[in-house]
């Protein structure tokens, strides 16, 4: 166990370490999601009335969009550069590999959001409280389970740019509905934090656990 | 107990026979070249011995042990070159070392001894990828002698490296059981006992070391 913890932390730290000295992805992303909320602010003709309603789905959207490149780049890169089978032969356990990856893909799109929260404040005049932070945190984690698995199955082939979103995203969708309320009660509407924080979390789990038993499968092949 | 024990080893990729019903026995701390032409199907053998692939029938057993079911526990033991240099580019030499040397469980003092062994010592702190093509060969083969297998097996290892390639892969072959592929018969004659020659996928015999007519 200490030991599988250890090779996550080598895999996180490998990746992070990459992505701090290369600057390709975390750049790109904070740019595209700031984009796509200025596009979201002239398109929907934002005013203190709708802001409350129409930010959430923004959020979400932008979310999403910027998760599929994270967790694409995870696994794409490792298989051009052939690094991805130089990993696996070690025995190192493939699930401790999956889980650092998973770790990194989830820790560059946080920084992502370190950028799209503020800037959705800025341009939707909407609050920017913990309960907010804290629903697209528990959210984060569950994609960046199923966006690394799905990653990972998909790098393997030619069309991954087209079918990792098609596998993806409907599996987004629970996460995306109750992170959905959680954000909107957060921003002001009513409904139960509560609950849709509480249903964050038991997506989590499960996904967590599932993704991490489908995981050996996936990578040793 | 044989290293590798292989008994009709056939891997099929849709229609195409890569390995056709190929056998092979390595003794311990035997060094086996591997040769053949392009296609002959030389890095589809070294990749199932290494236990990166699966074949599609045979049975393969290396240390004693079936290797289509103990992949985790073998590869502790088994150390691989493959075609692609595979390694970080945005990491230093010695951080490529320290990251593989995590998975494996090996102590930094190892990566340093492995970084003399390849020569790489004094680009240690150099990211890989401004390396040259022939420090990231030596860099691969550093990775695959890095915790110590006892068998090592080298897809055309020699297909980058300098004048003194054929040294260091002495070196790092010494004293291990070895599998080469190459197509440098004059280094399959000096590195190795035994040669097992590939056409089409077919084994066409093996034989002691080659003679070079001039």
């Amino acid at each position: 166990m200490t030991r599988s913890v250890e090779v996550a932390f080598a895999v996180a730290r490998k990746d992070l370490t990459s992505e701090w000295r290369t600057r390709e992805l975390v750049p790109a992303l904070g740019q595209f999601v700031v984009l796509a909320l200025v596009i979201a602010n002239f398109g929907f003709q934002i005013d203190s009335q709708n802001a409350a309603t129409i930010a959430p789905g923004v959020l979400w959207l932008a979310l999403v969009f910027a998760g599929l490149v994270a967790f694409g780049r995870a696994f794409a890169a490792e298989r051009e550069q052939a690094s991805l089978e130089a990993m696996l032969l070690t025995p190192a356990s493939p699930v401790a590999i999956f889980a650092g990856k998973a770790l990194a893909a989830a820790l560059l799109l946080i920084a992502c959001e370190v950028v799209l929260l503020p800037a959705l404040a800025l341009l939707f005049g909407t609050p920017l409280n913990v309960a907010l932070v804290a629903a697209v945190l528990l959210a984060t984690v569950g994609m960046a389970a199923l966006g690394c698995l799905f990653a990972a199955m998909v790098a393997r082939v030619r069309a991954r740019e087209v079918l990792l979103p098609l596998l993806t995203l409907p599996l987004w969708i629970p996460f995306i509905i109750a992170g959905g309320q959680a954000v909107q009660v957060a921003m002001g509407a009513s409904g139960s934090y509560n609950q849709a924080v509480a249903l964050l979390i038991d997506f989590d789990i499960l996904f967590v656990v599932l993704t991490s038993l489908a995981a050996r499968f996936v990578l040793d092949d | 107990m044989s290293t590798i024990l292989a008994h009709q080893l056939t891997q099929r990729f849709g229609p195409d026979l890569a390995l056709d019903a190929v056998d092979l026995v390595l003794d311990k701390g035997e060094h086996l070249a591997v040769l053949g032409e392009n296609g002959a199907g030389k890095t589809t053998l070294l990749r199932i011995l290494a236990t990166a692939a699966r074949p599609t029938s045979g049975q393969l057993e290396l240390f004693g042990l079936d290797a289509m079911r103990e992949r985790r526990r073998l590869r502790a033991l088994i150390g691989f070159v493959a075609h692609a240099p595979g390694l970080y580019p945005a990491l230093s030499a010695a951080e490529n070392l320290e990251f593989f040397g995590s998975l494996h469980g090996v102590g930094r003092a190892r990566v340093a001894e492995t970084l003399e062994l390849v020569g790489l010592a004094d680009v240690a702190n150099r990211p890989a990828g401004r390396l040259s093509r022939g420090e990231q060969q030596r860099l691969a083969i550093g990775r695959a002698v890095l915790h110590d297998p006892r068998l090592l097996i080298l897809d055309e290892p020699d297909a980058s490296l300098d004048s003194g390639g054929a040294d260091l892969l002495a070196r790092v072959m010494h004293g291990r059981s070895a599998v080469l592929a190459t197509h440098d018969h004059a280094l399959a004659n000096r590195l190795c006992q035994r040669t097992e020659v590939l056409r089409s996928g077919r084994s066409l015999g093996a034989g002691t070391r080659l003679r070079v007519v001039q």
